[in-house]
């Protein structure tokens, strides 16, 4: 049965074992594009762990209560999901430009693009393993994965933006300064990352 | 357990009666047409409360600026600034870079008239190459003109000259400064657009800004008295007031032991130059249409600029 | 044997002159006494051309609170008053004196009056030490008066005397301990009794066994311990010492007074005997003219304002010297000219035969800063920030503003990177932003008082 260290399993699965960044390689785009400036990638991190916790609970309910027993689960999954994920964003667009205009502007664009972020709608894919359980313990394992994944994604942006903010500084050939070896980097933390393999 | 089934049970039944693809199709389209009204209507109710009053304006003056965040306009960036035209009521034509071009697009969302606006580029007061200017001391440190004048006064024997070693190539945004073999930084004129880094860079304030019609500059900063500037620079103004006695506009004076032009008098004739026994004050006119004739003829003319 | 955090063992070089006697120089043809002796602001020149003067009259007044009087070192004619090269700024206005030969002390100087220290107040103490223009003799030249005076809400406990002398060639501080013990111990019980402080040490390096050994018996009649230290440079800086000999750490931006110490040179000592006891201003030093460049290398009682090149003829410094560096190679500065004067605070000359060259190169991140750092801070950082001319973030977030400019440093340094040089600048760029910001601030309060006076009118 689901005992207490099942969950926290799952949570450390999917925060460090697979993290969805540096494991499964999902959501690049704002890893890349928002981890220039450690105060900017927090934001996005907090921003994404909403999202990501949210809408793993809403497509997990939407799914279950909806999809499944009217037969449309394989048809309309993405598209009620996508649905579900960019209303979510919006609504996070709205309270962060009301909250705080400054990290509205230092995120810019990659706002809205938590919506086409392959590491949301993989995390709520990821969910639909647990559809075969009950109702319950499907949504509560749903919501760990969600913001499980989300923290995961917060520490490896963290620890990138802390190595960018370091790597600003030094006197790099041309060619790499900036993406380059931003992407070099980010290979050597995969590989860092690797490390947790044992623990699965 | 909650479940929707039970309302849609008659349209569970005909789907089941009927499992046409056309049937299917329907209820997808329903219950995503549902779906996204639901959605619809929390996002306008959200967007209701948090409502954030932006002026539209903003965003089209930001598109008229050229985005390069050098400060010249005295804000920290070209988003400051065009929060500052349209919430403050800026002046249009602060943006330097931008120039005349982005004064008329910005007055025009503004709907005001753009103002004056004349070009003006950086020009660099002294001559005192490696050739021309003494060094007293060989030294050895930081590469860096602010490093080398805190270290005794710095490494020439002119306290108040060009150091060389590229500070204010490093601090040009633009790429309009070059370091010449002689070791003097050259300004290309073509490509300043007057944003001002190079006047903070310069430990010693060498650099001014001076607007493109003027053609006559003193090329020394030296305040040293005539014996000293001479002993440390074939280049240095010496105070001996020859300029002073050429000019018929009385608009050259020597203060303070250094040739001082006032600009409301001066006519750029040219007078001042030719009188100078150390050649230190530069008539631009000359190079500028050296420069003007070798771009036309289709050369690169970077980095020669022989001021006399 | 106790210590304090990092530091570095360069070979000390102490044997060129640590066996030399303190020695008189003979006064030269002109002596140029600059009115920037000291940390703080310069004195205000108060004799005109022409004026005769003895030795020990006010020259220079002090220019502000952190500020000390400067006096003249002999008797003679003052023949200018202009500016003259200097060692450390560049350049700095002076009083020059053609010396008469008399050496004549003015009037109620150089008096042994007999007086005895119990009979002398703490504030007359503080008083006599202003007016002597006492500053700091190791070196960093800050007015005496002012350490003495510390706000009321903090208290000394312990007066910290500076033996250590951890700069190499130096051996001034050495000779002054064993050929002016007393001096020194008067110096302590006058500084002890000034602040109030509990009690007193005097901390000596290893390397000085018979300064110690001379300490200790006169010292231990006061009751002051004589702690004797390892040998590391920098032991002999302020904080080092202080965690050396109490165990406490003075906190980042802060003063020793903030934990209860004052530290003051040795050298410092017995001016203060000299201003208080005896009725002397400050008008000689002992200076180190040391190198292999010196035929006679040996510790030298000069007069302030002596000119250099006076001083280096007299110890036999030859043509082929490549370096001349004012201070110990630590933190000392080399010179371009030997135009320059001795000041208050010139502790050593060191008269150097190789310039070695060097090629600066990227961090390899190899630590050895790290580790040697007695200041706990990160220089490879430090440097990588200033040369990407990030200046603000080194001051702000890597704590810049709490380097003593050791040199610890950029010596271990296998890629030769003259770290502090470019801390310096990165201390000068946060200095100018100070003045910028109050400029702008002061500018804004008055356009807003402007404001107000203008709607109220």
């Amino acid at each position: 049965m689901d005992t207490f260290i099942e969950y926290f399993r799952l949570f450390f699965s999917v925060a460090l074992v697979s993290n969805l960044v540096l494991a499964k390689f999902l959501g690049l785009c704002p890893f890349i594009g928002v981890t220039k400036k450690t105060s900017s990638a927090v934001g996005m991190g907090f921003a994404v762990i909403f999202v990501m916790a949210l809408a793993s609970v809403a497509t997990f309910a939407i799914y279950k209560l909806v999809l499944m027993p009217l037969g449309l689960e394989k048809a309309l999954n993405i598209v009620v999901f996508i649905l579900v994920i960019a209303s979510l964003v919006q609504f996070v667009e709205m309270v962060v430009q009301k909250v705080s205009p400054p990290l509205y502007r230092a995120l810019g664009i990659y706002l809205p693009l938590i919506t086409t972020n392959c590491a949301v709608l993989g995390v709520t894919q990821l969910n639909l393993a647990f559809r075969d359980g009950s109702f319950g313990a499907g949504l509560l394992k749903s919501a760990i994965q969600g913001v499980g994944g989300g923290l995961g994604f917060l520490l490896a942006m963290i620890l990138m933006s802390g190595m960018r903010e370091r790597l600003d500084t030094l006197p790099l050939p041309k060619a790499m300064k900036g993406v380059p070896i931003a992407f070099v980097t980010t290979a050597c933390l995969a590989l860092a990352f690797l490390g947790f393999t044992g623990m699965a | 357990m909650i479940s929707l089934a039970p309302p849609l049970m008659p349209v569970l039944a005909a789907a089941d009666a009927a499992p046409s693809p056309v049937g299917t199709v329907a209820l997808s389209i329903l219950v995503v047409g549902l779906l996204g009204a639901v959605f619809g209507i929390i996002l306008f109710v959200a967007s209701k409360k948090f409502a954030v009053k932006t002026d539209p304006r903003v965003e089209e003056v930001l598109g008229a600026l050229p985005g390069a965040n050098c400060g010249a306009c005295g804000l920290a960036g070209c988003p400051a600034y065009a929060e500052g035209v349209v919430l403050k009521g800026l002046a249009v034509n602060l943006c330097a870079p931008g120039g005349a071009k982005a004064a008329k697009m910005i007055a025009a969302v503004m709907g005001v008239e753009p103002g004056e606006s004349e070009r003006r580029v950086s020009v660099l007061r002294c001559r005192g190459s490696r050739a021309r200017a003494k060094e007293r001391m060989e030294y050895r440190g930081v590469a860096d003109c602010r490093a080398a004048a805190l270290v005794l006064g710095g490494p020439k024997a002119c306290t108040y000259g060009c150091l060389g070693l590229g500070t204010c190539v490093e601090a040009c945004p633009f790429g309009a400064i070059v370091m010449g073999a002689d070791g003097l930084p050259h300004v290309l004129e073509a490509r300043c657009t007057a944003c001002g880094r190079c006047v903070d860079a310069c430990p010693r304030h060498l650099y001014v800004l001076a607007p493109e019609k003027r053609t006559v500059h003193v090329l020394c900063s030296s305040r040293d008295p005539g014996r000293a500037t001479r002993a440390a620079c074939e280049v240095g103004c010496i105070a001996c007031k020859a300029c002073e006695r050429a000019c018929k506009f009385d608009a050259i004076h020597v203060v303070d032991n250094l040739a001082v032009i006032d600009e409301e008098k001066c006519k750029n004739c040219g007078a001042c130059v030719r009188a100078c026994p150390q050649a230190i004050i530069g008539d631009f006119r000359k190079m500028r249409k050296a420069l003007a004739a070798s771009a036309r003829s289709a050369t690169n003319a970077g980095g020669e600029a022989a001021a006399s | 044997m106790r210590t304090f955090r990092g530091g570095v063992h360069p070979h000390d070089h102490k044997e060129l002159a640590r066996e030399a006697a303190i020695e008189p120089v003979p006064l030269p043809e002109r002596l140029v006494v600059s009115m920037n002796q000291q940390l703080g602001a310069p004195a205000k020149a108060v004799v005109e051309p022409g004026a005769e003067v003895l030795r020990g009259e006010l020259l220079g007044e002090a220019g502000g609170f952190v500020s000390a009087p400067v006096h003249a070192p002999t008797s003679g004619r003052v023949v200018d008053v202009a500016p003259h090269p200097h060692p450390v700024a560049g350049s700095a206005p002076a009083v020059v004196i053609e010396p008469d030969g008399r050496d004549a002390w003015a009037e109620g100087c150089d008096r042994d009056s007999g007086e005895r220290l119990d009979a002398v107040e703490p504030g007359e103490i503080v008083a006599r030490i202003r007016e002597a223009g006492v500053v700091g003799m190791g070196g960093a030249t800050f007015p005496t008066h002012v350490k003495l005076s510390p706000p009321k809400d903090k208290s000394i406990e312990v007066v910290i005397l500076n033996g250590c002398e951890c700069e190499p060639y130096l051996t001034a501080d050495h000779r002054l301990m064993l050929e002016r013990t007393a001096e020194v111990v008067s110096g302590l019980r006058l500084l002890v009794k000034a602040v109030g402080a509990s009690r007193g040490v005097i901390g000596v390096e290893a390397n000085k066994p018979d300064a110690a050994q001379a300490l200790s018996g006169l010292a231990a009649e006061f009751g002051f311990p004589v702690e004797v230290l390892r040998v590391k440079y920098p032991q002999g800086a302020e904080k080092q010492l202080i965690k050396a000999l109490t165990g406490r750490e003075v906190p980042s931006g802060g003063l020793p007074m903030d934990v209860g110490c004052l530290v003051q040179n040795v050298g410092t000592a017995v001016a203060a005997h000299e201003a208080v006891l005896r009725a002397r201003p400050v008008t000689e030093r002992v200076c180190t003219v040391t190198g292999r460049g010196a035929a006679r290398p040996g510790n030298y009682l000069v007069r302030v304002g002596m000119p250099m090149a006076h001083l280096l003829a007299h110890a036999g410094v030859r043509g082929g010297v490549r370096r001349l560096v004012l201070g110990g190679p630590m933190m000392g500065l080399a010179q371009w000219t030997a135009d320059v004067p001795v000041l208050k605070g010139t502790s050593g000359v060191l008269a150097l035969m190789d310039a070695p060259e060097w090629k600066t190169r990227a961090c390899i991140s190899c630590g050895r800063c790290v580790e040697g750092c007695p200041s706990y801070l990160v220089p490879s950082r430090l440097s990588i920030l200033a040369e990407a001319g990030a200046f603000s973030e080194m001051i702000d977030e890597a704590n810049a503003l709490d380097c003593i400019e050791c040199g610890v440093c950029t010596y271990v340094c296998p890629a030769r990177r003259p770290i502090v040089q470019w801390i310096r600048q990165a201390k000068w760029e946060a200095r100018i932003r100070k003045m910028k910001a109050d400029r702008v601030r002061a500018e804004e309060a008055k356009r807003a008082q402007e404001k107000e006076s203008a709607a109220t009118a």
